[in-house]
C-alpha cells in the first residue's frame, strides 16, 4: 500500500503513484534561491515556537541547525565550492530513504537537497512519533501551494514492485540505514546518470586527554558530563555518532581515577534525566562485558547502573564492533594521539574530544585520513548535523555544475 | 563430588529448609566458584574482571553469577576435552544460538542421580511403568533427534515399560494407550511429556475417551508461553485432566539444559520448590541486588550440581518471584516460586535499519 502524507493522509496505486513521480522529474528550482532559504527560515521558526517539539533536544537542534543565519553559512560555503566560472544546477529528483528510527535525519537530508533546487520524494516510514507528525505538519503545510508538486512525502514497501517502478525516476538517491539496507536498495538501478549514496553501519570513539580532564575544574568535569550523556542518550548510543568508546590519551597511571570520577558524574546526569532502559537490554549489557571478559577482550568491568556499564579493553579495535547501545562503554588507554590511527577503520564515523588544540587534532586528522573517520568534533557535538557528513559534502553531490565558455 | 552436594543427596529430597540451606549452599558454592575459578580460565576471567576475583563469599548473594546466555558463545568447561563425555544443546528455533554444556562422566553421573532423588519425591522409589506424550521418533530419528528428544531420553531412564502416545505424526496412538493402561489393570504409572504437547497432543485428543488416569502422577515442563497464548493457565490445566481422566497428582517442574539435573518441581499452590542441592534469588529487574519476598525479578538459579562447567550460579532471562519460604517444612522445603515467563524484549532506535522488519 502506498500513503502520500499530504495536509490529509491518502493511499494511492502503484500506476498513479508513478505517474504522480514522473510528473515531479522536470520540477525542479535554481540551486540556493532566497525563496528556497525562506521556506527553511520559515520552518525553523516554527519548529523552535512548537512546544511538543521544542520540548525535544534532537528536534530544537534541528530547528537551530536550519535557522537562517546557519543555513546562509551553507549557502556561502557552496558557493565557494563551485568552480569558477561554472554555473550551479540542480541535480533533479532525489530521493530520501531515512533510517526508520532516527526522527530527524530526513529533514537534514531533505532540506540540503531542497536548496540545492531539487524536487524530492522522502520516504517515511508507516508510522512515527507524536513529535515527527507534528514536524512532517510544519513541513508539509510549509511547501504547500506553488511548490508542494516538487515535494512528496509517502510509504512505500521496501523490495518490492513499487521500488522498482519507480527507481529509475531518479538522479539521487540519499540512502540513511546501515549497511544491510544501503546494500539491499542499491540492487534496484536508478538513473544510469544517476548518484546513490550510502550511509551505512559506522562507529564512533570519543578521546579525553588525561592530562586536560587532570586539570580541569569540577564544573568543567560536570559539563564533560551532560555533553557525553547527550552524544550517548539521545538515540540509546545505537546512532552512527554516538561513541561507543572512549580512549583515555595519556599515562595509564591517573587514567583510572579519572575515569572513575567521569562516570560517577556521568551517572549523576543519567539519574537526573530520568533516562532508563528495559531490564532485558541491562542483561544482554552483563552478557556482552561477560563475553569481552571471557574472551579476553576485555579486562575489567564495571556496572555502575543498568545505564551505565563500562568495559576496559586491551583490544578497541575489535571490540568496538561489539555494542550493544543503552549506556555500554568501552574503554582503552593510549599513550598519545598518534595511536589513535589503531582504532580507526572504514567503519569508524565520529571522533569526539575533549582537551586538545586544533593543531593536534589536524595532524590526528592527517594520520586517519583515508582510512576512516570523517568528523573530528569536540564532545557533545557527536550528534550535529554537518552539511559535510561521512566525509560527503553534501550540498555539491546534490548539485551539478555547468561549465560555460564564452570563447 | 562436592561433600555439600553428598549431604544434600543423603536426605530426603525437598527438605532442607531456607536456613540449613543457606549454609550447605555457601559453603558448596563457594568450593565450586573456586574449582571453577581454578580450572577454567574465561570462567576465571570473569570473575577477575568483575567481581574482584573472590571465591569465598560471606552470603550466597554474593556468589558471582553468569548470564545464562554466555553458555551460547562461550565454550565454558572445567575439564579437559579429553574427559567432555557429552555436550548438551538447548532448544532454539533455526539459526539461534544455542547453549553448549560440557558434561563429564562425573557430572553426568551427578545430574542423574540428583534429578532421580528430586523426581523419586513425587514418583516414589520404584520405577514405574511410564506413558511418554510423544513419539519414540524423536529420539530415534537422528534427523529429530533435539533438545525434546534428550529431554525426553533424560526423563525416561526414571521410568520402565515405556509406552509412546503419539504416532511420528504427532497423532494420537489410541491403541497403544489402550493397550498400555489394559496391561496395568490399575497399577500406579508415570505420565512425561512438555507441556504444550501434553495440551495439546494429549488432552485436546484423548479427553473424550474416557480414560481412567487417577493412578498416574504426570510430569510436565516446557513453560506456559505457548499455552498462555491460548489462555491455558496451570490452574485450568489442572482441573481440566482431573475431569476428564481423574488425575490429580501433576507436577509441572522448572528447569534449563544450563542446569541440567536440577529442577524445580511443582507443590503445593503451584508454586515450584527448588531441590536441597539448589536455590533460587530474584533480583530486581534495575539494579539486580536481591529482591525480597513477594516481589518480581529476573531469576538467579544457584544448584550444587555443575562440576565440570562453571554453571553454578546463573542469572536466567525469565522473571519469576519467591511466594512463600518454609511454608511447607520438611515435605516442600525452602522457597516456594512462581515463575512469570521472559523479560520483555526491547527495541532500541538507531541509524541501523533491519531490513524486512523495516516499518
Amino acid at each position: 500500500m502506498i500513503t502520500l502524507w499530504g495536509a490529509e493522509r491518502s493511499t494511492v496505486d502503484i500506476a498513479e503513484f508513478s505517474k504522480l513521480i514522473e510528473s515531479m522529474t522536470d520540477a525542479h528550482a535554481a540551486p540556493l534561491a532566497p525563496e528556497l532559504l525562506d521556506i527553511v527560515a520559515h520552518i525553523s521558526n516554527l519548529i523552535l515556537r512548537t512546544p511538543v517539539l521544542r520540548a525535544v533536544p534532537q528536534f530544537v537542534a534541528l530547528g537551530y541547525w536550519m535557522r537562517a543565519a546557519a543555513i546562509r553559512r551553507i549557502v556561502t560555503d557552496s558557493r565557494a565550492a563551485v568552480v569558477d566560472g561554472n554555473v550551479l544546477a540542480p541535480r533533479g529528483l532525489a530521493l530520501h530513504l531515512p533510517p526508520t528510527n532516527v526522527d530527524t535525519i530526513f529533514v537534514y537530508s531533505w532540506v540540503l537537497s531542497l536548496i540545492a533546487g531539487n524536487s524530492n520524494v522522502v520516504r517515511l516510514p508507516a508510522t512515527v512519533s507524536p513529535p515527527t507528525e507534528a514536524l512532517l505538519a510544519i513541513i508539509i503545510d510549509a511547501v504547500s501551494g506553488r511548490t508542494s508538486s516538487k515535494h512528496l512525502f509517502c510509504t512505500y514497501p521496501y523490495g518490492g514492485e513499487v521500488e522498482h517502478r519507480i527507481s529509475s525516476l531518479f538522479d539521487l538517491r540519499i540512502i540513511w540505514g546501515g549497511d544491510e539496507k544501503v546494500a539491499s536498495v542499491n540492487k534496484v538501478p536508478i538513473r544510469p546518470d544517476g548518484l546513490s549514496i550510502g550511509f551505512p553501519d559506522r562507529q564512533s570513539v570519543a578521546l579525553i586527554s588525561v592530562e586536560s580532564y587532570d586539570r580541569s575544574t569540577e564544573e568543567e568535569r560536570d559539563e564533560l558530563a551532560v555533553r557525553l550523556f547527550n552524544d550517548a542518550y539521545w538515540f540509546d548510543q545505537m546512532g552512527c555518532s554516538s561513541p561507543r568508546l572512549l580512549a583515555w590519551i595519556g599515562p595509564a597511571t591517573s587514567q583510572e581515577t579519572l575515569s572513575r570520577d567521569l562516570y560517577s558524574r556521568l551517572q549523576s546526569v543519567i539519574e537526573r534525566k530520568g533516562y532508563e532502559v528495559a531490564p532485558s537490554l541491562a542483561v544482554a549489557k552483563l552478557l556482552v562485558m561477560n563475553e569481552l571478559l571471557a574472551e579476553g577482550a576485555g579486562q575489567h568491568g564495571e556496572r555502575y547502573s543498568s545505564e551505565l556499564q563500562v568495559v576496559d579493553t586491551p583490544e578497541p579495535a575489535a571490540a568496538l564492533q561489539r555494542g550493544t547501545g543503552g549506556g555500554f562503554f568501552l574503554e582503552c588507554t593510549l599513550d598519545d594521539l598518534s595511536d589513535v590511527r589503531s582504532l580507526v577503520s572504514r567503519k569508524l564515523q565520529t571522533i569526539t574530544h575533549f582537551g586538545f588544540d586544533l593543531g593536534q587534532l589536524r595532524e590526528l586528522a592527517h594520520s586517519v585520513a583515508g582510512i576512516g573517520a570523517y568528523r573530528i568534533v569536540p564532545i557533545g557535538q557527536a550528534l550535529d548535523f554537518h552539511a559535510t557528513w561521512d566525509g560527503v559534502p553534501l550540498l555539491s553531490h546534490m548539485t551539478r555544475q555547468i561549465v560555460v565558455k564564452a570563447t | 563430588m562436592i561433600k555439600e552436594l553428598e549431604q544434600s543427596l543423603a536426605i530426603p529430597p525437598y527438605s532442607v529448609s531456607q536456613g540449613a540451606r543457606d549454609r550447605i549452599l555457601l559453603s558448596g558454592l563457594s568450593r565450586l566458584t573456586q574449582l571453577h575459578y581454578e580450572r577454567c580460565v574465561p570462567y576465571r576471567r570473569i570473575v577477575d574482571g568483575y567481581w574482584g576475583g573472590r571465591t569465598d563469599f560471606q552470603d550466597l548473594e554474593a556468589v558471582p553469577y553468569l548470564p545464562v546466555s554466555i553458555f551460547k558463545s562461550q565454550l565454558l568447561q572445567s575439564v579437559p576435552d579429553s574427559a567432555v563425555r557429552v555436550t548438551l544443546t538447548s532448544s532454539g528455533t533455526t539459526g539461534q544460538a544455542v547453549s553448549r554444556i560440557r558434561l563429564d562422566s562425573a557430572t553426568s553421573a551427578i545430574q542423574q542421580r540428583a534429578l532421580a532423588n528430586s523426581l523419586m519425591h513425587v514418583l516414589g522409589k520404584q520405577r514405574l511403568p511410564m506413558l511418554v506424550i510423544d513419539t519414540d521418533a524423536v529420539f530415534k530419528d537422528p534427523k529429530l533427534m533435539s533438545a525434546r528428544g534428550a529431554g525426553v531420553l533424560g526423563i525416561m531412564r526414571y521410568g520402565r515399560d515405556h509406552v509412546f502416545a503419539l504416532t511420528p505424526d504427532l497423532d494420537a496412538n489410541y491403541d497403544a494407550v489402550a493397550a498400555f493402561l489394559d496391561r496395568l489393570q490399575g497399577r500406579p504409572f508415570f505420565i512425561f511429556g512438555f507441556t504444550f504437547m501434553v495440551w495439546v497432543r494429549f488432552y485436546e485428543l484423548f479427553a473424550k475417551r474416557g480414560l481412567d488416569l487417577s493412578n498416574a502422577v504426570l510430569i510436565h515442563s516446557g513453560g506456559w508461553k505457548k499455552l498462555a497464548e491460548r489462555a491455558v493457565s496451570n490452574e485450568e490445566f489442572k482441573a481440566a485432566f482431573r475431569e476428564a481422566f481423574g488425575l490429580t497428582r501433576i507436577h509441572n517442574f522448572y528447569g534449563m539444559v544450563e542446569q541440567i539435573g536440577t529442577i524445580l518441581l511443582e507443590g503445593p499452590g503451584g508454586l515450584l520448590f527448588p531441590p536441597n542441592f539448589a536455590d533460587v534469588i530474584i533480583r530486581d529487574p534495575r539494579t539486580f541486588e536481591p529482591a525480597p519476598i513477594g516481589q518480581i525479578g529476573i531469576v538467579q538459579l544457584l544448584s550444587l550440581l555443575p562440576h565440570s562447567y562453571p554453571g553454578h550460579s546463573v542469572l536466567t532471562e525469565d522473571l519469576g518471584v519467591i511466594e512463600s519460604i518454609n511454608e511447607h517444612p520438611g515435605e516442600w522445603a525452602g522457597k516456594g516460586i512462581r515463575i512469570l515467563g521472559r523479560l520483555p524484549r526491547s527495541e532500541l532506535r538507531g541509524c541501523s535499519d533491519v531490513i524486512g522488519v523495516a516499518a
